[in-house]
């Protein structure tokens, strides 16, 4: 009998995420480096005025899903380079494990840098 | 010894990095193809590093001092300037991608006719290929005015 893989996404699903995620992040972004041109760039990159966009709470979420969905789209695409190399089960079950923890990792660290940012003092 | 047809199809992409890595071989779509993913290798390598930089911020002033300091300098905002450009192709040839992975700027299809251009590759796909890389070097030359600027 045939052995058939178990799919959670297909292909065309992650796809559709990765250019989702892509669009999204173009703004966010775009928002996320204007906010380093409103004064002297220099200046905004003091560290009173950086603590200071963290304590602002629509910030450390703008912040927060830059994170989410850049490391989403990047590990998937990182995905899809790594299997261009090499079609074999054990390999793309490997590479899918490996940018998921990769993916989990850094947004874990992330966010522990947004969460104990916008607890700092001034 | 005379290769069979199996063995050709048992193949899967052998020249690996090589290959990928070659775009001599090829036309405007291979280049665009292989300058998307080295941008977004890169792109993906330097969102680690600014993770792990801004970490510095926990760790009080003193910390990211001596972290920008490492970054504001003349190489480190020729990096940044890079940073820029590579970003700007990426999000640029990569809405084209979006389309063209939808069907639109594809034309019809058409009789293979010598030389055999692809018809894919179309006055469109060109000049989008062309707007991405004007528009990273439009970006490049503003960033370059922010950052060795001196504001």
């Amino acid at each position: 009998m045939m052995k058939t893989r178990k799919i959670i996404l297909h292909e065309s699903q992650i796809m559709k995420i990765h250019y989702i995620t892509a669009i999204a992040a173009l703004f966010v972004v775009a928002v996320h480096i204007l906010m380093r041109l409103i004064m002297p760039y220099s200046m905004s990159l003091q560290y009173e005025n950086v603590v200071v966009n963290y304590h602002n709470i629509p910030y450390a979420l703008l912040l927060e899903s830059i994170l989410v969905l850049i490391a989403i789209h990047g590990f998937n695409g990182l995905r899809v380079i790594l299997l261009e190399f090499r079609q074999n089960e054990i390999w793309e079950n490997g590479i899918t494990i490996f940018t998921i923890a990769a993916m989990i990792a850094i947004i874990a660290y992330g966010t522990r840098t947004i969460i104990m940012a916008n607890q700092l003092g001034l | 010894m005379e290769r069979s047809k199996e063995s050709d199809y048992d193949r899967n992409n052998r020249e690996g990095l090589k290959g990928w890595l070659n775009p001599s071989r090829y036309g405007w779509e291979r280049i665009s193809y292989w300058l998307q993913r080295l941008t977004g290798v890169f792109l993906l390598i330097y969102f680690i590093g600014h993770v792990y930089e801004t970490s510095s911020l926990t760790r009080g002033p003193d910390a990211w001092s001596a972290m920008l300091e490492l970054t504001q300098t003349p190489w480190g905002h020729l990096f940044l300037i890079l940073v820029i450009g590579t970003s700007t192709f990426h999000s640029a040839n990569g809405i084209r991608l979006i389309f063209t992975h939808a069907g639109k700027g594809l034309g019809k299809p058409g009789r293979p006719d010598y030389p055999y251009d692809a018809m894919s590759l179309n006055y469109r796909q060109k000049s989008g290929i062309w707007v991405a890389l004007i528009l990273a070097a439009v970006a490049m030359l503003y960033g370059s005015s922010v950052l060795l600027g001196g504001e």
